[in-house]
């Protein structure tokens, strides 16, 4: 037994057994920036050209749609008629409506849950598949098959298993004497149905993530770990969880531009329904342009949302950044 | 020293902040993305979009009906292609916005008269006097042709009829020993009986997709002589006809006559009651047996209820074909739509179509009038079928908003889960259309 404690035990073995480190990487830096200050106004010239057409791509499919939808937002038209100039009276308009309001609310529980909630469940199927089980592989793509099926499929999948007093889920409960659950018919429980269903649509890429993240560490730390007498809990959270930390945040990141992006989850499943009890931002933005005919409120809304992802992300990202310096 | 693999210090921030933004924006891009635009397939040809009416077997019969389609002196002919109902509108919009839309098209319910709003409608007139001339205008069954005629023309032509026919089974109504209702009394007694011998005696859905709710919800408007606009086509939500209306339908709900889960009901789930005998009685679309498969006699159409001041009336979508004013010769336009008009009973004869056909000759024909629930929807629905418009009767672009809006769907799933008062929820109705619709 080490005579020191496991815990600054276990960041020692961390630190000194992990391949790679700060002086590689800023020895890389350094060569990059070596690279870069040595480039030639020939060659910079060169990448200008070679990337041209690249940049005027992007601008053509992304800068386009974005002009445009500013154009749609700040006017009272429709699909096929700019309309007049209404300043920000349609972001006014969506700010002070009630029922954007409850889809932000929606989709902030939405996200939480679908992010952690998948996050959880796919890390620890990711560490029941890093153990030797019996059939291992063909677990393992069982498990992949709710993220490999097609939306429209496990959508209808569901519904059958809970839309109606005589499905099979209702049936059950009703079996056990819990009573004929509604699933989608109760606001509260449909609420929860979808989060549940987005959670089991979205854990396989978080199983992916963490999989792929674990395959990365060295086992070499668990055994310096087990030497200085670190518990199975202990390796888990002061090795485990800080060397896939990254990989983490990054699939945080990622999971909350998928959830609060996430349209056809919801809208298969309750159409945002009962009574707007599932509604999220992006189905409210829909129903405002397609349904309503409110092109510039709903285009608003995706402005609002896509202004609120990034700072979102910008955040997480920055927590990333500290995380690698610490 | 840090654990960070080589592959992750790599990862820029500038990379990923672009990442980032590109992925965020996809909300954005989505809101404002046109849909589908068409070339023109042939020079100077009518271009004729078609919706999938029925199985793919109706648009290949549409598409030889169009290309059939022999012009005279300089007018062009035709092409034909199908347009699906996914995002229809928004493809319609970006093509016709675009100049790349058709000459003649079918459509939404109201697309006629959206597209009329924004000047883009060419008026049938002349298509009608054409009809006039060949005697067909006086075939069209009673007041089909209304709802179309504005102060400006006829913004389109109706060639077929989406009813909202009562269905029963009735082995269940047997099994109960009840009769099948003929007015809202009878509905509330019979629905008891069926709750009893587990069925449900008013079948609807309000889910995902599915408008048979919110089709439900004015039909009974109308059926007490209320509607949502007055004759004049001012929103008249709030009038007694209304709340008495709704005050029934809560009743229903609150004694299990209509499902307590139908506020979730697809049109899968509802299909799904109808075919495993759960459902008893409600309104649905036409041709059900079909729909479900069940033609053995056992679904029946039910004659129209009365409403409890002896009113009765049923929900039509007179479904139209329109002409736009971006065309390579209205008169070919007009030759064409004419022509067409003069092909539609073949599409019957073929047992292709799922509504009914406006035409009396074609009510007449063995291949529609062998169904006797047909008959019986042509005879005792249609002389009283009214548009979402009642209790006005001309046709206007709100509708479509009142059709597929959010007001009226979040109204109806509101009465249906049976947690409001009427006045409130018809309140709360009327101030979501009034937020949309254009004065």
């Amino acid at each position: 037994m080490s005579s020191t404690t496991a815990p600054s035990g276990l960041a020692r073995a961390r630190r000194g057994l992990a391949p790679g480190g700060p002086g590689g990487g800023s020895r890389n830096r350094t060569d990059g920036l070596n690279r870069k200050s040595k480039l030639s106004g020939q060659t910079r010239r060169t990448f200008f050209w070679l990337l041209l057409p690249s940049i005027v791509l992007l601008v053509l499919i992304n800068g386009y749609p974005l002009i445009y939808a500013g154009v749609q937002a700040t006017h009272d038209g429709s699909l096929i008629d700019t309309g007049n100039f209404v300043g920000v009276d349609n972001f006014a308009t969506v700010l002070s409506s009630p029922a954007f309001w409850k889809a932000a609310q929606f989709t902030l529980w939405f996200t939480i849950v679908g992010v952690f909630g998948s996050w959880l469940v796919g890390l620890g199927l990711a560490l029941l598949l890093r153990t030797k089980i019996p059939a291992g592989g063909t677990f393992k793509v069982l498990l992949l098959l709710p993220w490999v099926v097609p939306i429209v499929v496990s959508s209808t999948a569901w519904n059958w298993l809970v839309a109606t007093p005589d499905s099979l889920i209702p049936s059950i409960f009703r079996n056990l004497g819990l009573g004929t659950p509604l699933f989608l018919a109760d606001p509260h429980l449909a609420a929860v149905m979808v989060m549940v269903f987005k959670v089991w649509v979205s854990f396989p890429f978080m199983m992916m993530m963490i999989s792929a993240a674990l395959a990365s560490v060295d086992t070499t730390v668990y055994e310096a770990a087990s030497m200085d007498g670190a518990s199975k809990w202990q390796q888990f959270t002061q090795i485990t969880l800080p060397m896939i930390a990254r990989s983490t945040y990054i699939s945080w990141i990622l999971m909350t531009i998928f959830c609060v992006n996430d349209f056809p989850t919801i809208y298969l499943l309750t159409g945002g329904g009962p009574v707007d009890a599932t509604t999220s931002l992006v189905v409210l933005a829909y129903r405002s342009v397609f349904q309503d005919f409110q092109t510039g409120p709903g285009v608003a809304i995706a402005f609002l949302m896509t202004l609120t992802l990034v700072v979102v992300s910008v955040f997480l990202y920055r927590q990333i950044r500290k995380s690698s310096v610490e | 020293m840090n654990v960070k693999s080589e592959a992750s210090r790599n990862f820029s921030r500038r990379g990923f902040l672009g990442l980032t933004a590109a992925a965020a924006a996809v909300p954005l891009l989505a809101a404002c993305g046109g849909g589908s635009s068409s070339s023109s397939s042939a020079g100077g040809a009518i271009k004729f979009w078609d919706m999938p009416w029925g199985t793919p077997a109706y648009n290949d019969a549409a598409k030889k009906l169009a290309e059939s389609y022999v012009p005279t002196g300089s007018n062009g002919k035709a092409s034909y292609q199908i347009i699906q109902w996914n995002n229809f509108y928004q493809t319609f919009s970006s093509a016709i916005a675009s100049k790349t839309g058709p000459a003649v098209s079918t459509g939404g319910g109201f697309q006629a008269f959206q597209f009329e709003q924004q000047g883009q409608i060419a008026y049938a007139d002349k298509v009608i006097d054409a009809l006039k001339k060949n005697g067909q205008f006086d075939d069209f069954l009673p007041g089909v042709l209304e709802p179309f005629k504005t102060d400006k023309g006829y913004v389109a032509v109706p060639w077929q009829l989406d009813m909202r026919p009562l269905w029963y089974r009735k082995s269940l109504f047997d099994q109960a020993g009840v009769a099948v209702p003929t007015d809202w009394p009878s509905l509330l007694e019979a629905g008891k009986k069926l709750k009893s011998i587990g069925a449900v005696g008013f079948a609807t859905g309000s889910g995902a997709g599915n408008n048979i709710g919110n089709h439900l919800m004015i039909m009974m408007m109308i059926n007490n002589g209320g509607g949502v606009f007055t004759k004049d086509g001012q929103l008249d939500v709030m009038n007694d006809r209304n709340v008495e209306a709704i005050e029934f339908l809560l009743e229903l709900v609150s004694n299990g006559v209509i499902d307590p889960a139908a506020v979730s009901y697809t049109t899968d789930n509802l299909d799904a009651q109808w075919k495993n005998k759960k459902a008893a009685f409600g309104m649905y679309v036409l041709g059900v047996p079909q729909r479900v498969g069940d033609t053995s006699g056992d679904l029946l159409v039910a004659s129209p209820m009365a409403g409890p001041h002896g009113d009765k009336a049923a929900l039509v979508f007179p479904n139209n074909i329109m002409m736009y004013k971006n065309t390579p010769s209205q008169e070919s336009s007009e030759a064409f739509l004419t022509y067409y008009m003069g092909q539609l009973k073949s599409l019957w004869q073929q047992k292709l179509m799922n509504g009914l056909p406006v035409f009396k000759s074609i009510t007449e024909i063995p291949e529609f009038a062998g169904d006797p629930n047909n008959v019986k929807i042509v005879k005792e629905y249609q002389p009283i079928a009214k548009t979402f418009a009642a209790q006005g009767t001309s046709l206007n672009a709100n509708l479509a908003v009142l059709d597929g809006g959010q007001a009226l769907n979040q109204f109806s799933q509101t009465i249906l889960t049976g947690k409001t008062d009427a006045k409130s929820a018809l309140q709360a109705f009327k101030t979501g259309l009034e937020s949309v619709i254009k004065k």
